[in-house]
């Protein structure tokens, strides 16, 4: 047995024996609650629980936070421990880990589930009102400690979560801490309107059918919103393979943007929506070379003065094709590669005025194609190395790029520790050498061959 | 907007002088007073402004959840005062249409959407009235006379849009009936936030509202939220099916009108709105193959429209979301039926749609030829090429004048 399936079986061990202690604890000075009121409650938990899925980039707060502490107030102070820790029992055994055989998993989600629902529940207790019937005057006390509870309930997950990921994948990927403070906000709403619920229970039940029904409503609306995003990503990336199937030595470069736009993004604290969109901008901005000759955009060396236009002319055709597209809008001369500034100059086709500054979301794109352009190998020579590329960034900044952002990129990637291009310092020296002639406009047109402008005239001038 | 016609000029009118008829002869049955009245007439009025996103296309207005609370809120537990829910219900809608009309809006749409609204809140009423009394026995009658009462106003508010669009657009009518249908999650989140104010307010007062309005918010903005991305989707879509256009691989603006047409040929035909879409998006994909004209060797090497056919789909299959359409668009060049063979049960009608589609805006637009000698062509080969069904649907397309002819 390697060292690692033994750690993963130590931490199923643990986190259960967690579980089944707060469990034991609420059994002992709780009792059930009535299965009437308790079996709604963990029939919509173990449902949310089955079906999660992804509303945007970062998951700001569960739904089953609202319905665990909905749970909670409407099991009353006598019972909302042990109702709620069963519920976290049942519910992280799904029937895809039954068919899949994975048991570690689900053990270590019991384990969280059970430990973080008794936590909430005990901070809940002191707010609530005893006896099924309550009056309007208990509603405030009881909302406010449902609030409060789910701010617990979100620390106590994260912990535990981040803890078990760190074990189970040998990495640091959540940063909790760093994510409570965006969750605070949406927790303590969830939580609110959990307490609403449980709280409307206990004053007129008859209503509850009809909050369950709205929610409902409300879930089937995120998810086919869920199913759409999700088709829109699937679409694009799928085209963009279809496109880069032509060209071997930009294969993975549009994944590779991106990547580096969502990155930069998150360094500069875009968030949902906004960071989706930077996502699919990046991921279709080189859409245009569909419509280029295959055989240009393979060509080694120099392009002639026929050929050079050929390729001018992808500018403007996907300028055409992205206008169409409404939140592409602002972003649209970026995305053909037109030379526009962060200053303002240079030539930019329609919706660029000179001097008009191009939106921070086209600055993020310049900034990552450019990095992607000089950190790998292109048909006509050796990708540069990542200090090189960081130096140039910074070389252009303020008249070519946002310096903002492309010290967003440099310290994301510091933080990561991740490299890209060439590694060694030979390959350095090299591309060195033959970069050096370009300085400046490696980084203007990262799409194709787009030749110094010097060399390119001499080009023509030797072909006249 | 279109033109309306005398007939539907005069339909709003005399649904407005109906309406004020009923609020006088209930105006003095009632025992409610008219602050009450008025005061639930103009939050009908102006929540009849703010609309939920449909598909359909249908007004789906917070109209809804305001009407629904008033029979629940005008009345007691063995009934509603039906003379004071007419009064509120004929004064609200009234004001609502003329709000509307001020703010700049007019036509078919609002008026039918008034008449319709109108007369299924007053069915709704009925009903729910009749029902509690009913059900009066028990603690959850009036929410079972409620669910019953809101299924009844859905039906006929849903099947009377149907019919009325039937009757403007000529679609079919099991589309549009599924279309329609198919906006329930957003009707019934009218529905329910609107019962739920009525049936807590006795009890949580004030609370009612922040009960009530945070999950509805939340459906509110799933809702807003998908119609913005179906848009965007759509757009992507479109943008990604002109790039052999845009590279002069393909007729400019052929993609956009075989679509138009597809989807005009498929709603003819009493597909329902999920085919449509396959259709549509298919239509519009239909030639992204001739971007691997691209390469010259290819070019060279000569093609047939099943490689074409083939690449398209290879590339479309790329997308998860989009495997069925890339099937559709690997069989469009598939002919109905062989010489000798009997027809392929198998070859899905959406593939033939866009063949004849596809064919029919190539005979108009690159050929010059006119509707009639483009439909000619069509009939002519209904031999093997063209399923006669498709082709049949063409005509009463054409028919209709659905179809742009030919560029002058």
């Amino acid at each position: 047995m390697k060292a690692r399936d033994k750690t993963r079986i130590w931490l199923a061990v643990v986190y259960a024996g967690l579980g089944l202690i707060a469990l034991g604890v609420a059994a002992v000075t709780h009792q059930f609650p009535d299965l009437i009121i308790w079996l709604p409650f963990a029939l919509v938990v173990v449902f949310l629980e089955w079906r999660s899925f992804e509303i945007n980039d970062h998951l700001i707060g569960s739904p089953s936070v609202m319905a665990i502490l909905a749970a909670i107030v409407a099991f009353g102070p006598d019972s909302a421990a042990l109702g709620v820790a069963v519920i976290g029992l049942i519910s992280p055994f799904r029937p895809v880990d039954f068919k899949q055989r994975r048991i570690i998993v689900p053990l270590v989600n019991l384990g969280q589930l059970v430990t973080t629902a008794v936590a909430a529940a005990l901070v809940v207790k002191p707010f609530l009102a005893h006896g099924q019937v309550w009056t309007i005057s208990a509603f405030p006390l009881a909302v406010t400690g449902a609030a409060l509870g789910s701010l617990v309930y979100v620390a106590v997950n994260l912990g535990l979560v981040n803890l078990a990921v760190r074990v189970l994948y040998q990495q640091n990927t959540i940063r909790p801490w760093s994510r409570m403070g965006s969750m605070v906000p949406s927790s303590v709403m969830l939580g609110f309107m959990g307490g609403l619920v449980g709280a409307t229970y206990h004053v007129e039940p008859n209503v509850l059918p009809l909050v369950f029904g709205l929610l409902l409503v409300g879930y089937i609306g995120v998810a086919s919103y869920s199913q759409l995003r999700e088709a829109h990503e699937g679409t694009l990336r799928g085209f963009i393979k279809a496109l880069e199937a032509k060209d071997l030595y930009t294969r993975g470069h549009t994944e590779r943007v991106a990547y580096f736009a969502q990155l930069i993004g998150e360094e500069l604290r875009y968030r949902g929506t906004a960071l989706e969109r930077l996502r699919w901008a990046a991921l279709i901005h080189d859409v245009g070379k569909l419509a280029v000759p295959g055989e240009l955009i393979r060509k080694r060396g120099r392009l002639n003065e026929q050929e050079y236009n050929e390729v001018q002319r992808h500018a403007h055709v996907v300028e055409d094709i992205l206008a169409e597209v409404e939140f592409l809008r602002p972003m649209v001369e970026i995305a053909s590669g037109h030379h526009s500034r962060y200053d303002g100059t240079g030539y930019g086709g329609s919706g660029h005025t000179e001097g008009e500054v191009p939106s921070q979301e086209a600055c993020i794109l310049a900034v990552a194609d450019s990095f992607d352009a000089m950190t790998s190998t292109r048909s006509y020579r050796m990708a540069l190395t990542q200090e090189y590329a960081f130096e140039e960034l910074r070389h252009h900044c303020g008249t070519q790029f946002d310096p903002v952002v492309v010290e967003a990129l440099i310290s994301a990637l510091t933080r990561t520790g991740e490299r890209y291009g060439s590694p060694s310092m030979d390959s350095e020296v090299l591309a060195r050498m033959i970069a050096e002639d370009k300085v400046g406009i490696e980084a203007h047109g990262p799409h194709e061959p787009h030749l110094p402008h010097d060399q390119h005239q001499s080009e023509l001038s030797s072909d006249g | 907007m279109a033109e309306l016609s005398g007939r539907e000029q005069l339909q709003p009118v005399l649904w407005a002088i109906g309406m004020v008829a009923v609020f006088f002869l209930s105006v003095g049955v009632t025992d409610y007073g008219v602050g009450v009245i008025v005061l639930w007439a103009g939050i009908v009025a102006v929540l009849g402004l703010f609309e939920v996103p449909a598909r359909s296309g249908n007004r789906l207005s917070f109209a809804f959840a305001a009407a629904v609370a008033v029979p629940v809120v005008v009345g007691d537990s063995r009934g509603s005062d039906l003379a004071a829910v007419f009064c509120i219900y004929s004064l609200g809608y009234l004001a609502g249409w003329m709000l509307a009309r001020l703010g700049g809006k007019d036509g078919h749409e609002l008026n039918s959407a008034a008449i319709r609204n109108s007369l299924g809140a007053a069915l709704y009423a009925f009903i729910f009235d009749g029902l509690t009394a009913w059900f009066s026995f028990s603690a959850t009658g009036p929410l079972l006379a409620f669910s019953l009462a809101a299924l009844g106003w859905f039906v006929f508010e849903m099947g009377l849009w149907a019919l009325s669009e039937y009757g403007s657009d000529r679609l079919s009518l099991r589309y549009l009936a599924i279309l329609a249908f198919g906006d329930w999650p957003a009707s019934f989140s009218l529905f329910i936030v609107g019962a739920l104010a009525g049936f807590s307010w006795g009890a949580l007062r004030w609370w009612t509202l922040l009960v009530a309005l945070p999950p509805f918010a939340f459906a509110y903005v799933a809702f807003q939220r998908t119609a913005q991305a179906q848009a965007t989707y759509d757009q992507t879509i479109r943008a990604l099916a002109r790039i052999p256009e845009v590279a002069h691989l393909s007729p400019d603006g052929h993609s956009d009108r075989t679509a138009g047409l597809a989807i005009a040929i498929a709603q003819e035909m009493g597909m329902t709105p999920q085919e449509v879409e396959q259709v549509e998006y298919a239509a519009r994909m239909h030639d992204i193959g001739r971007i691997t004209l691209n390469e010259p060797n290819i070019l060279k090497a000569g093609f047939t429209d099943g490689d074409i056919a083939q690449w398209g789909s290879e590339i479309i299959a790329e997308a998860e979301y989009l495997r069925e359409v890339a099937q559709l668009v690997r069989l469009q060049h598939q002919p109905y039926r062989r010489p000798g063979e009997r027809e392929d049960p198998e070859l899905p009608m959406a593939s033939k749609i866009i063949r004849a589609a596809s064919a029919f805006d190539h005979a108009v637009h690159e050929r010059r030829f006119s509707a009639l000698e483009a439909l000619e062509e069509l009939h002519r080969g209904i031999a093997y090429d063209y399923d006669p069904r498709v082709v049949e649907a063409v005509r009463r397309v054409v028919d209709l004048g659905l179809v742009p002819t030919a560029a002058a």
